[in-house]
C-alpha cells in the first residue's frame, strides 16, 4: 500500500494539445480516489500517465514515496483493471489470474496456492477453468480483478471497469468493488465518467475538465458546495438547473419573476452583495424545487412553468419544465440530454404529483438551496 | 383450395434455396466434378484417352506408379518443396508483419517497406521463374555476388546442379510465396487488442515473453488456417518448377504435378498420368478435410 502524489503534472502531444495541464493530487494510503469528468476530460490518460502507460511531458509522480516519472510500468508497483479487461482469450481464467506470476518465474504450486485464495475472494473457484469468452460481464470484471489483486500492488489502478456491464449488473458490481477496496485496503484510483459511480464508490472524487484539475473533495461536499459551475452541473444527476438573474436587492430577478432570497444566503455568501445590480448566475438542484399543490412545496415561493414532460419512475418523477429564464450552460457536454428541446429546467417531483404535460404549474422554489456563481468566471461566489 | 395454397407455398419456399445455388453448383458440376470424374475413370482403363474403347484396367496403373521409383523421388520431392516452403513462408511472413506493425520504425520507412515486402506477391509464376533463372544463372546476379563476398569459390549452377536445383526452386517459391502469409498475420496483429499488451506491460512481460503468450497464441487460428491452405497450394505447384528446371537435371526436381504431366504430355501414357493425379487428389483431399475440420471446430 502507499500514497501517490501527482504534482504539476503534464502532458502535451507533438500538436501541442494539452491533455493535462498543472495536475496536482494527493491520493492517500488506501484511499480509495475517483477521477471523474466528460469524455476528453484527460481522466483516463492521467491514469495511463500513473501507470507508465503513456509518458509524463513534466512535473513529478511518486508512488509510496518513490519517484516513478522514468520507470517502467512494471516496476511502479501497480495493477490495473482496463475497461476491455483486457482478459487473455486463449488462456483459462486461472491462468490469467496467474500469469503475473508465471512472468515472474513463480513455481506451479505457488502460483496454484495463490490463485486459489484469490478465487475464493473473488467467488471464481468454479469457473478457474473456464475460458473467458464463456464467462458472463459481471465474472470477466471478477477476473480482471483477480488478475490485478494477485500481485499484491501499493495501487489499483481502474480504468471505467463498469462501464461494459448493464445497468443491473453495474449496481451490484459498484458494491463488490467498494467493499473489495475496504477489505484489501489498497490505494485505489478509479477512473470514470459516470459521476453515480463517483458519488457512491469513493472516498474522494476529483474533477477535470479540460485537463484541468476543477475539484477535489469527498463526494457530499462536491454535492454541496462545488467551487464552480461546471462541477455543479456535472455532479448530480439530473444536472443542476443553472440560470442567469439580476440581483436587485435582496431579489433575484429573471424574466418576469422575482425571487426574494433570505437574509441567510447573503450571509453565508458575503460576496453576494458585491453582485447588486448586477448579472448573477443561480443554480437549484432538481430536488429542490416542488409542485406548489403539495404539501412539501406549499413553504416555498413559487414561479410560472410549464411542464413540457414527465418521465414517470414511479418512486419519483422526472418534470421537465419551461420557465422564464435564461439557462446557462455548466460547460458539461453530458448534461445537455437531460434538457429536451422545450424544456430548460428538471424537477423531481413526489409521485402523487397530479401535473401532466402541458400544464401551467407554480412551481415552488427552496431558495435557502440556491447555489451562486459569477456570470463571467462561473466561480461559486 | 387453402390446403393447395399452403402446400404450394411451402414447396417454393423448400425448392427456393437450391434455385439461387443451382448457377454455382451448375459451374462447379461442369468444371470441376466432371473432370474430376473422369480422370478418376481414365485412371482404371487401359490407353485412356487414346482409344476409343479403353478396357478396364483395375489397379494395373496404381501399381505401376507405385513401382515406379521416379514417382517415389517425386513425392519426396513434393513434401520437401511443400514444408520447406510453408515453414519458411510463414518465419518470413510472421517477421515481416511484426516489423511492419512496429511502432518503433519510422512510419515513412514503414509504407516503403510495405510496399518493398508485397512485390513478389505481384508477379504471376511466370514472371518469377524466369527472374529467378536470370539471377541464378551461373553468371547471374547471385553467383556474383556471392563470388565476390567469398562465399562461393565459382560459379554455381543452381538449377542445372542435382545438389542444389531442389534448393534452389524450394528458395524461389518461398520468395514467391510469402506476402501471403505476411499480409494475413498483418492484418491478424492489427486485430489484437492494444490493452492486452499494456496489461503484459504492467505485468512485466519482456518482449519475446509477448510473443510467446499473447501474440502467437491470437494469430494461432490465422497460422493454422493460412499454412493448411498453403499447404495444399503449394502441393500443386507447376510453372515454377516446369519453367526453372523442368522437374531436372536428372529428376532432382521432379514433383508430383510435373511427374504427371510428363507422364501425360511426354510419354502420352494419360491413364498413368490420371492415376498420379488421382493421387496427388487424394493427398490435397486428406488435407482439405483437415481444414474443414479445423475450420468447423473453431
Amino acid at each position: 500500500m502507499a500514497e501517490v502524489v501527482l504534482e504539476n503534472i503534464c502532458k502535451t502531444y507533438g500538436n501541442n494539445f494539452h491533455a493535462i495541464d498543472q495536475l496536482n493530487l494527493s491520493v492517500e494510503d488506501g484511499e480509495f480516489l475517483i477521477l471523474v469528468g466528460p469524455s476528453g476530460c484527460g481522466k483516463s490518460t492521467a491514469l495511463r500517465m500513473i501507470a507508465g502507460l503513456e509518458d509524463i511531458t513534466s512535473g513529478s509522480l511518486r508512488i509510496g514515496g518513490v519517484d516513478v516519472v522514468d520507470m517502467p510500468p512494471k516496476d511502479r508497483d501497480i495493477a490495473m483493471v482496463f475497461q476491455s479487461y483486457a482478459l487473455y482469450p486463449h488462456m483459462t481464467v486461472s491462468e490469467n489470474i496467474a500469469f503475473s506470476m508465471r512472468l515472474a518465474g513463480k513455481s506451479k504450486a505457488e502460483r496454484k496456492k495463490r490463485v486459489d485464495e484469490i478465487a475464493k475472494t473473488l467467488q471464481l473457484t468454479p469457473l478457474l477453468d473456464s475460458k473467458p469468452a464463456n464467462l458472463s460481464g459481471g465474472q470477466r470484471q471478477r477476473v480482471a480483478m483477480g488478475r490485478a489483486m494477485v500481485r499484491e500492488p501499493a495501487a489499483f489502478l481502474m480504468d471505467e471497469p463498469l462501464s461494459n456491464l448493464d445497468a443491473k449488473l453495474r449496481v451490484q458490481m459498484r458494491a463488490e468493488i467498494t467493499s473489495l477496496q475496504k477489505q484489501l485496503g489498497v490505494t485505489t484510483i478509479y477512473v470514470t465518467h459516470d459521476q453515480i459511480e463517483a458519488m457512491t464508490m469513493g472516498d474522494r472524487v476529483a474533477v477535470l475538465k479540460g485537463g484541468v484539475l476543477q475539484q477535489v473533495d469527498t463526494p457530499k461536499r462536491l454535492y454541496e458546495s462545488p467551487v464552480n459551475a461546471f462541477v455543479a452541473g456535472f455532479i448530480g444527476s439530473p444536472s443542476m438547473n443553472l440560470f442567469e438573474a439580476t440581483l436587485t436587492g435582496d431579489e433575484l430577478m429573471s424574466g418576469t419573476f422575482a425571487i426574494r432570497l433570505q437574509d441567510a444566503a447573503f450571509v453565508r455568501r458575503p460576496g453576494l452583495r458585491s453582485y447588486d445590480g448586477g448579472k448573477v448566475v443561480f443554480g437549484i438542484r432538481p430536488e429542490d424545487l416542488y409542485d406548489s399543490s403539495l404539501e412539501s412545496g406549499r413553504k416555498y415561493q413559487t414561479i410560472p412553468a410549464k411542464v413540457t414532460s414527465i418521465e414517470e419512475l414511479g418512486s419519483e418523477q422526472i418534470v421537465h419544465l419551461n420557465i422564464d429564464a435564461i439557462r446557462v450552460d455548466s460547460g458539461d457536454p453530458d448534461a445537455v440530454d437531460d434538457f429536451g428541446l422545450a424544456s430548460n429546467a428538471v424537477a423531481r417531483f413526489e409521485p402523487i404529483s397530479a401535473v401532466h404535460s402541458g400544464s401551467e404549474i407554480r412551481l415552488a422554489v427552496d431558495d435557502a438551496k440556491f447555489h451562486f456563481f459569477d456570470p463571467e468566471t462561473h466561480l461559486a461566489i | 383450395m387453402t390446403r393447395q395454397k399452403r402446400s404450394h407455398h411451402r414447396l417454393k419456399r423448400a425448392v427456393a434455396p437450391y434455385l439461387y445455388l443451382s448457377p454455382s453448383l451448375l459451374i462447379i458440376g461442369l468444371l470441376m466434378l466432371l473432370p474430376m470424374v473422369t480422370v478418376i475413370g481414365y485412371s482404371f482403363q487401359n490407353s485412356a484417352v487414346l482409344r476409343r474403347d479403353p478396357s478396364f484396367a483395375g489397379l494395373k496403373h496404381y501399381q505401376a506408379i507405385f513401382a515406379d521409383p521416379v514417382f517415389w523421388a517425386s513425392l519426396w520431392h513434393t513434401l520437401y518443396f511443400t514444408c520447406m516452403s510453408v515453414v519458411f513462408h510463414m518465419t518470413i511472413g510472421m517477421v515481416f508483419a511484426l516489423m511492419l506493425n512496429s511502432d518503433r520504425i519510422n512510419p515513412t520507412l514503414r509504407n516503403i517497406l510495405r510496399v518493398l515486402y508485397i512485390l513478389p506477391w505481384l508477379f504471376t509464376a511466370v514472371i518469377i521463374a524466369v527472374i529467378w533463372r536470370l539471377l541464378l544463372e551461373p553468371n547471374g546476379v547471385v553467383s556474383s555476388v556471392l563470388m565476390q563476398m567469398g562465399i562461393i569459390g565459382s560459379k554455381v549452377e543452381w538449377f542445372s546442379s542435382p545438389a542444389t536445383a531442389l534448393h534452389a526452386v524450394t528458395f524461389a517459391n518461398i520468395w514467391a510465396g510469402y506476402p501471403l502469409f505476411m499480409v494475413s498475420l498483418l492484418a491478424g496483429l492489427q486485430g489484437i487488442p492494444k490493452d492486452f499488451y499494456e496489461a503484459a506491460d504492467i505485468d512485466g512481460a519482456k518482449a519475446y515473453q509477448k510473443l510467446i503468450f499473447i501474440t502467437i497464441p491470437q494469430l494461432m487460428p490465422i497460422i493454422i488456417s493460412i499454412s493448411l491452405l498453403d499447404f495444399i497450394w503449394t502441393m500443386q505447384v507447376f510453372p515454377l518448377i516446369w519453367i526453372t528446371t523442368g522437374g531436372g537435371p536428372i529428376y532432382s526436381t521432379e514433383v508430383l504435378s510435373t511427374y504427371t504431366y510428363k507422364l501425360a504430355f511426354s510419354s502420352y501414357n494419360l491413364s498413368q498420368a490420371s492415376a498420379s493425379a488421382v493421387v496427388i487428389l487424394l493427398i490435397s483431399l486428406g488435407l482439405t478435410l483437415f481444414y474443414i475440420r479445423y475450420q468447423k471446430a473453431r
